[in-house]
């Protein structure tokens, strides 16, 4: 590691304050659980580190006014996997309960993984295919943002220096007929080589009103199948065959020309896979083999 | 240089150090308890296993500085007449190698329930990675007092043995955790 000061703000504004100085290159530390392995290697060499772990504010799970699920962005993944939540939102306290290991996930934030946006991680797929919104503020004011405003298409996120992420929020319970997450990796505490997601909103006659179709870690930022969910708007749930939809979402995100090594060979056959339990999980129909 | 102090196996520890110092760094080098083991520095092995809080942490991976003014435990603290550290390595204490537990004046029945299992069970052979294991499954144990095997093997998953193969300390796991029920199993 290069020499570093360390700050720990108890107040927000002085966080905002520290970053917007902008003298000298700074990071934000939550649990430093990706941070201070690339410190090790120099690949970050921040001179100033501040600390966000003595903000009480942005640790924690709440529902807000208008019901929807508040996380703050200091919240480890340990205090998600055992939230208690309820319908959907469960899925999210089984994947931070299902990442990396036991010891990792009690340093490890959801939103240092989000601001990371590492794509082999599950949280970038997490958020974008719960669309959740992220909350930012800086010394001059607050935005929000959808995740494909958040996570930068050439990776990274579009988070300027000064921003800070405060907190992440998930829509309402009943936005919802079911998420569903799948991953694969080689070891349990891999990341993963490819994730698959989908988020599913039925009608009272069990019709699909709307459907989120998402991949991770075939591309730079999480990878939305947009025209083979708008291709689902309207059928019946058990009338969809799990195993032809991911097919179809596999050559949307994976295009067989962008297949060129093994590697990105293996990766679509994981999506039809993943893909295919994920919506399986939701009630489509599995697929005959 | 910053000071720092936490309480480390309840006894409070304080010192002057660099700001790049990881918390095994301090707790081998300014608390002198060596019993946490430092392996890949890189929180791949989980030898470094402590618990900061009441949760475990990877020692290797947290800054001093990130756990100052907390409460950490590590291996030492499972077996109470070892609290405090070795002052120097004798002749005879080196020739108790084959019966360590008299070597340091302490018995079998001192142990915590999950040494003792992985005493019986043979559930370590060159001990590097124990520490971090011990530290692991003791807190997972606590939380989930009736695991299966294929829990355990969850639970461990980032702590790498080259040794036992897993199977005995998968096995001194099971044991313990029947001992270490509230009613004692």
């Amino acid at each position: 590691m290069t020499p570093f000061s360390f700050h720990q703000p108890r107040d927000l504004q002085d966080v905002l304050k520290l970053l917007a100085e902008g003298s000298a290159p700074v990071k934000v530390i939550a649990g430093g659980q990706s941070l201070l392995l690339a410190m090790k290697e120099r690949s970050a060499r921040p001179a100033r580190l501040v600390s966000i772990s003595a903000l009480a504010a942005m640790k924690g799970i709440r529902f807000n006014a208008a019901g929807e699920l508040e996380v703050g962005a200091a919240t480890t993944y340990a205090a998600l996997a055992k939230a208690k939540l309820t319908g959907w939102h469960a899925e999210i306290a089984a994947v931070c309960g299902n990442l990396a290991d036991i010891s990792v996930r009690s340093m490890g934030t959801i939103g240092g993984a989000a601001c990371l946006a590492e794509p082999r991680f599950d949280i970038p797929a997490l958020l974008t295919v719960a669309d959740a919104v992220m909350h930012v503020a800086s010394a001059v004011g607050e935005r929000s943002l959808p995740p494909r405003e958040f996570f930068n298409t050439r990776g990274g996120t579009h988070l300027h220096a000064t921003e800070l992420l405060t907190h992440i929020t998930f829509p309402r319970v009943d936005a919802l007929s079911t998420l569903a997450f799948e991953k694969f990796r080689f070891r349990v505490f891999d990341a993963a080589i490819v994730t698959a997601a989908c988020a599913i909103r039925l009608t009272g006659d069990r019709q699909v009103s709307a459907v989120t179709l998402v991949v991770g870690a075939v591309d730079l930022a999480p990878s939305t199948a947009t025209a083979t969910a708008q291709s689902l708007v309207g059928r019946q749930i058990a009338g969809i065959q799990a195993g032809e939809v991911a097919k179809l979402v596999a050559a949307e995100v994976l295009p067989p020309a962008n297949r060129t090594d093994h590697h990105r060979r293996y990766q679509a056959e994981l999506v039809i896979s993943l893909m295919s339990k994920a919506l399986a999980r939701s009630g489509a129909t599995k697929a005959e083999n | 240089m910053v000071p720092i102090s936490m309480t480390v196996n309840g006894a409070p520890v304080s010192g002057e150090v660099d700001e790049r110092t990881l918390l095994i760094e301090f707790i081998r080098d300014v608390a002198h308890l060596t019993g946490t083991h430092a392996g890949c520095y890189e929180a791949r092995c989980g030898c470094c296993a402590v618990t900061m809080n009441g949760e475990t942490v990877k020692s290797c991976n947290v800054l001093a500085l990130q756990a100052a003014g907390a409460d950490v435990k590590t291996v030492e603290s499972l077996s109470q007449q070892r609290l405090s550290p070795v002052a120097h390595i004798t002749t005879q204490s080196l020739a108790g190698v084959y019966k360590p537990l008299e070597a340091m004046g302490s018995s079998h029945a001192d142990l915590h329930p999950l040494q003792a299992a992985f005493h019986k069970c043979h559930a370590l052979q060159c001990g590097f990675c124990t520490p971090g294991m011990l530290m692991v499954l003791k807190t997972f144990l606590e939380h989930n007092p009736r695991p299966s095997r294929a829990e355990v093997r969850t639970a461990i998953s980032g702590n790498l043995c080259r040794c036992t193969g897993y199977q005995h300390i998968i096995d001194a796991a099971m044991e313990a955790s029947v001992a270490m029920q509230p009613n004692g199993g």
